[in-house]
């Protein structure tokens, strides 16, 4: 057994060559975060345990999932985790709470219940910088849990206009969320 | 997949949208592609912001044992071992000829030392039968030489340490700042790294830490690197 590395470069490295102890010193580094972008997606607690260990025993299965260069293992681990909560919730057909949220612009809606007021108001803001055709390519697919196939459809937009999008929006979203 | 390709899907797969089948061969590209990896975790990293600032929940004390459980219940597969059979023998060869064999044990009680060395034995075949170029780490005073060997086209690397008497590692120097990159396994008094990448890199250099003890400047020939998507897609 190895030594609790001290920081998360030493344990994105363990984490990548694919040490077991790596695995649950993630877990317990990030288990709040983890359990959390799994909650929020699936709005159970019981069913986001499960998501939360199936998604690390999944990565635990496939060697090389996970490289150091990719960067962080925390934005990695947080991804593997939604896109698990979210495949969840597709498969199980689950669609309508989701879809109860997308009512109207996501600014309006529960999904921006963030940590504290500050969070809340700076996703807010951040949201509003986008235009409203990003805004609503990140609205359907990160609050609403459909497929680019799916936001394609539903907005009669080419795909690859719904991916440019979305790629835009993330990054500016980002962009306005970091200064 | 192309290079544009997956930077069209990092967003989406970051974001979840991605079909289960999109994201599989999203994953299945990314986990070999260094360049592709690396686009993967910007979008990631921008996704993860997001969801840092959604409402925190505190994990049940429970679900730490569900995860050791879920971790104990997997036996993790040595990486590409049975799904290479073009090295395979050759791997195995050189396995036995450093003593692998005899210590079979390894396999259940320290599989990621395992991996390493069969990935070494397969760098060293590749080394002997391919071409390759070699450069020398500039080392501070008092630290092992070391050197690396690699691929033309950049597809692998081979970090070696002489005179190794701790495990150090690698850091690929670029914009002026360092990715970690891995770290070198000792064996006996040389310790050694192969890297399977997909780029060209053009300064490495060797950590004990946080501190750099040796650079090394990688030699290149004048063609431009090729990403995957040029020779397989």
């Amino acid at each position: 057994m190895a030594a609790t590395p001290s920081t998360d470069e030493e344990l994105a490295i363990a984490f990548g060559a694919h040490e077991r102890w790596a695995f649950g010193d993630a877990y317990r580094r990030y288990a709040s975060l983890l359990y959390s972008a799994a909650y929020n997606v699936l709005g159970n607690g019981e069913e986001a345990q499960d998501c939360v260990s199936d998604a690390i025993a999944r990565l635990w299965r496939s060697p090389r999932a996970y490289s150091p260069e990719r960067g962080s293992l925390r934005s990695f681990l947080v991804v593997c985790v939604r896109n698990e909560a979210i495949s969840r919730q597709r498969r199980q057909s689950r669609r309508m709470r989701l879809e109860g949220r997308l009512a109207a612009m996501p600014v309006e809606h529960d999904e921006l219940q963030v940590a504290d007021p500050i969070e809340r108001d700076r996703v807010r803001r951040a949201l509003l910088t986008l235009p409203d055709e990003q805004r609503t390519a990140l609205a359907l697919a990160y609050y609403g849990g459909k497929t680019q196939t799916e936001i394609a459809a539903e907005l009669q937009q080419p795909l690859g206009t719904i991916k440019s999008r979305m790629k835009l929006g993330l990054r500016k979203l980002a962009a306005a969320l970091e200064t | 997949m192309s290079f544009d390709h997956v930077a069209d899907l990092a967003a989406p797969y970051a974001l979840g949208a991605l079909s289960d089948d999109e994201r599989a061969a999203f994953e299945a590209h990314v986990r070999r592609c260094a360049s592709c990896a690396a686009l993967a975790g910007a979008a990631e990293r921008d996704v993860a912001l997001v969801a840092s600032m959604e409402a925190r929940h505190p994990a049940p004390p429970e679900l730490a044992g569900r995860v050791a459980r879920a971790l104990a219940a997997h036996v993790a597969r040595p990486a590409n071992l049975w799904q290479r059979p073009a090295w395979l023998t050759g791997a195995l060869a050189a396995a036995l000829l450093v003593g692998l064999l005899p210590s079979m044990y390894f396999w259940r009680e320290n599989r990621a030392l395992h991996r390493a060395m069969v990935a070494q034995s397969e760098a060293m075949e590749r080394v002997a039968a391919g071409p390759h170029l070699t450069a020398a780490f500039r080392s501070a005073p008092g630290s092992p030489p070391a050197s690396v060997t690699y691929a033309p086209d950049g597809s692998w690397y081979l970090i070696v340490v002489h005179d190794a008497s701790k495990a150090l590692g690698v850091a690929w120097m670029h914009e002026g700042r360092h990715t970690m990159l891995g770290r070198t396994v000792p064996r006996g008094s040389v310790a050694m790294l192969y890297l399977p990448k997909s780029h060209r890199m053009d300064r490495l250099a060797l950590m004990d830490g946080a501190r750099i003890v040796a650079q090394a400047d990688l030699w290149w020939q004048k063609t431009p690197p090729n990403h995957p998507s040029a020779r397989s897609g």
